[in-house]
């Protein structure tokens, strides 16, 4: 199991460098320089040569790709933006830390309501309680966020004024944006709940349980339960991931200074340092957070558990 | 059990419906908010895009500019929009020679934030620092020298004379020389941290890229201490969340409204709300140079019929929500006294002509059936996404193209992208942004072969079918002279002949609405840098 581990860490060096090259050769084909962004229209050719020059943005390709790399690696420096002439770390890892916090919030909240909920709506199926939240849940999955974002603003901020439209300045913040991410993902943690759900009450091993007269909530809680969250795990590890990279919509929407509501302002003004480092940030909490669901899963699943003991053995 | 269950629904739908009437009773009065964290005594400003810079010359961002060149820093000259032209800031007094080369300026008693008292060192620093930045070569190129002569007296000198260097002492702002040799010599790139190194009326307390900034009254500022004590702004890119924060009561001061939105402000406003015409004015422009279609557009009639097919009450109302004001002219005339007025008759203009554009078709030398079938005159190329002003011009243009015997395709993208591909002649028609200033020698930028700006069509080629030596002569006769009628005359020569040349038209000035809280009064409304200063409370 160790090595599984240690092999999955490892093997992040490899993700971070093949990401850097992907991004570094996207922007490689945008059109469009830094120079001509940020000194704007009225500057003659030769100014925005020297400008791009002293950023060191006119090197070769994969001169410039190395030298980022050894900063990056042996020198843990990102660079200066373009734009605001500051540290690139010092810029975006605050704006992280507030993505990871409403990322974090916006996963418990939909994990909290839509599993609970998938699982009962699963036991009790053709009820009313199973009817009304499908149908709730499938409409709320296909609200777009924004949408979403704007009706929770109209009401608690506009209408009720309970909830500040804008800022995370207090925990009253919080609430919309992480509504606004949580309420689709919620609902999409309920469709897939319930689905796993329904798979595995069918299977011969629940059958088995009944006949052998186990209780009915021994029967769900040990033997269904424990086989049908596995794919909801995955599933919430994703949304996690998903969230990390950047709930951009939501970010945008309750001027919430996250990551990808950065990495887009940045585009407009092809700060390379910034677009690179964020989406390596955002990559590598990916790959940890598929790392981490990876690990519960050996954890969860006996059969994959028994499969590295015997490996051991 | 089940009966538990149906207890349960009932509750969470009881509940649910009394949240509902809750919110439909709920007020939304403009004012009446909770009005975010900020103290009764903060006026609290939206900021659309994140400040990049605390320093003048590193606003690349208008909404930047907006801030640090009015409210933190000074130039020897002021801008009054509201009625056009310039006064003296921290110039006193400037004599000009008769030679019109050297202007020697006479200082206020001002005295910088951090304490020091301006001098005529500092302003000649400033200039210096702006000269060796080609950000500022369009205000400092016909610059020879800034020298301080004494305490308070500065002289420049230019190389040539140059009537629109009012513009140059507006642009070029003053630091204190100490604090900028300071953060240098303490390796800090100067306007990445709040700094006291401006005259202006208001010192920046906080400053973070990610959240906005704090300002607080410069209790010594020259002209006497600003009424409003502490202003907040708050970084909310979202147009919608602005206005939904602006009805909710929490900001005070809301500018570049959507024009969208303008219906919804005007009901929460009432009185506190205003909507101007824009001093920019949107453009499209032809290359007549361009390839495409055997260069079609190399010919006089096609692009003639192109603005005679243009239609710029429909691209008013789809860009502007109806706001904007149909232009004709380079510059708003009302801003600018020397800008020719279409008013006067003395210049070409293109109106919307459906037998004109027709009939230029036919003089082209096409026939019915190919006009019937469309005649290709390649793409429109602009800046922004479809649901910006420019993405919907682009649209509304290309339908009026359609109507009129004309095919054309739209491609949109980034600004910096699109922008780069206008100036090497990479398009064959665009529709672009310009103006924004005060006086009429910017006109250079697009017409003249050594502009350092936005030379989008390029007069001056070997094989140019159009007059670009007189075009460079009246633009260099229009700024060696002050005489305001002369300059009149030579400017409407010089528009007349660019419109002859159909080659650039202007489509209309947007509108800017600005909203304000019941908290405050605005004074006059600017067009596009508004004073903190001339704001009061009103409680």
């Amino acid at each position: 199991m160790h090595k599984y581990v240690i092999k999955r860490i490892l093997f992040l060096i490899p993700t971070i460098i093949g990401v850097t090259l992907i991004i570094y050769f996207v922007m490689n084909l945008t059109p469009g320089d830094p120079g001509r962004a940020i000194l704007g229209t009225g500057v003659p050719q030769e100014a925005i040569d020297a400008y791009n020059h002293n950023l060191g943005y006119d090197l070769p390709f994969f001169q410039k790709f190395l030298n980022y790399l050894y900063n990056m690696f042996i020198n843990h420096d990102f660079g200066i933006s373009y734009v605001t002439k500051q540290s690139v770390f010092a810029e975006i890892w605050p704006r992280y830390m507030v993505t990871l916090k409403l990322a974090f919030i916006g996963v418990v909240i939909s994990a909290l309501l839509g599993i609970p909920l998938g699982i009962y709506s699963a036991v009790k199926q053709y009820s009313l309680m199973d009817t009304i939240p499908s149908l709730v849940s499938f409409f709320l999955a296909a609200v777009p966020t924004f949408v979403l974002g704007l009706v929770l603003l109209y009401f608690f901020s506009l209408k009720l004024n309970w909830l500040p439209s804008y800022g995370l300045e207090s925990w009253k913040g919080y609430i919309m944006p992480a509504l606004a991410i949580s309420i689709p993902t919620a609902a999409q943690n309920f469709r897939f709940t319930k689905s796993s759900m329904l798979e595995a009450i069918r299977q011969d091993y629940v059958r088995t349980a009944r006949a052998k007269g186990a209780p009915e909530s021994a029967v769900i809680w040990k033997h269904v339960l424990k086989n049908a969250l596995l794919p909801v795990i995955t599933q919430i590890g994703m949304s996690l991931g998903m969230l990390l990279c950047g709930a951009v919509v939501a970010e945008q929407l309750f001027s919430v200074q996250g990551i990808g509501s950065l990495i887009v302002e940045r585009i407009t003004f092809k700060d390379e340092p910034i677009i690179i480092a964020g989406t390596i940030l955002i990559s590598i909490c990916f790959t940890v957070v598929m790392l981490i669901v990876d690990i519960i899963y050996a954890f969860i699943d006996p059969r994959i558990r028994a499969k590295y003991t015997k490996a051991r053995g | 059990m089940k009966k538990n269950m149906k207890k349960l629904l009932a509750l969470v739908l009881v509940l649910a419906m009394a949240l509902t009437v809750f919110a439909g009773c709920g007020g939304g009065d403009s004012g009446s908010g909770s009005g975010g964290t900020a103290d009764d005594s903060t006026l609290r400003i939206r900021l659309r895009t994140a400040l990049q810079s605390a320093d003048w010359q590193q606003c690349a961002v208008f909404e930047s500019s907006q801030i640090i060149w009015v409210q933190v820093f000074e130039g020897l000259y002021g801008m009054d929009e509201a009625h056009g032209g310039y006064y003296n800031l921290l110039a006193k007094n400037i004599d000009v020679s008769e030679d019109g080369l050297t202007y020697t300026v006479d200082l206020v008693d001002a005295t910088f934030q951090n304490g020091d008292p301006l001098t005529a060192e500092d302003v000649a620093y400033s200039y210096g620092v702006a000269m060796e930045n080609p950000r500022f070569d369009y205000v400092t190129s016909m610059i020879n020298n800034v020298k301080a002569v004494d305490d308070k007296t500065v002289v420049i000198t230019l190389d040539y004379p140059y009537s629109a260097i009012s513009h140059t002492f507006w642009t070029i702002k003053v630091y204190s020389k100490r604090e900028y040799e300071e953060a240098k010599a303490n390796g800090v790139e100067f306007g990445t941290v709040p700094h006291t190194a401006g005259t202006g009326p208001y010192i920046i307390t906080e400053y973070d890229v990610s959240a906005g900034l704090k300002l607080k009254a410069y209790e010594n500022y020259w002209k006497g201490a600003p009424d409003i004590k502490n202003v907040e702004y708050r970084l909310i890119t979202e147009d919608s969340a602005a206005v939904i924060a602006y009805e909710n009561g929490e900001l005070d001061y809301l500018t570049n409204v959507p024009l969208s939105d303008w219906d919804n402000i005007k009901k929460a406003a009432g009185d506190n709300c205003e909507l101007i015409k824009n001093n920019d004015v949107l453009f499209v422009g032809i290359n007549w140079a361009s390839p495409t279609n055997n260069n079609i557009l190399g010919n006089q009639k096609v692009r003639e019929a192109i603005f005679y097919a243009v239609n710029k009450a429909n691209i008013i109302k789809a860009a502007t929500s109806d706001y904007g004001t149909p232009a004709y002219e380079y510059m708003p005339s009302e801003y600018v006294a020397t800008s020719p007025k279409v008013s006067d008759g003395k210049f070409k203009t293109f109106d919307y002509d459906k037998d004109a554009c027709h009939q230029a078709l036919l003089d082209a030398g096409y026939t019915e059936d190919e006009i019937k079938a469309g005649i290709d005159v390649g793409t429109i190329l602009t800046y922004g996404t479809e649901t910006s002003e420019k993405g919907k011009a682009a649209v509304v243009l290309q339908a009026c193209l359609a109507e009129n015997g004309m095919k054309a395709q739209v491609e949109l993208g980034e600004s910096a992208p699109i922008t780069a591909r206008m100036y090497d002649q990479d398009y064959d028609i665009a529709i672009y942004y310009d103006s924004g200033n005060y006086d009429y020698n910017n006109i250079r930028q697009q017409l003249h072969s050594e502009s350092k700006g936005m030379y989008i069509i390029r007069y001056k080629a070997d094989n140019s079918p159009f007059n670009w030596q007189r075009m460079e002569e009246l633009i260099t006769m229009g700024v060696s002279t002050a005489d305001e009628k002369e300059r009149y005359d030579i400017y409407t020569e010089l528009w007349n002949m660019t419109m002859e040349t159909a080659t650039i038209l202007p489509l209309y000035h947007s509108a800017l609405g600005v909203a304000w809280s019941d908290r405050i009064d605005i004074g006059d409304v600017n067009p596009s840098f508004y004073h903190i200063t001339d704001f009061s409370w009103t409680e």
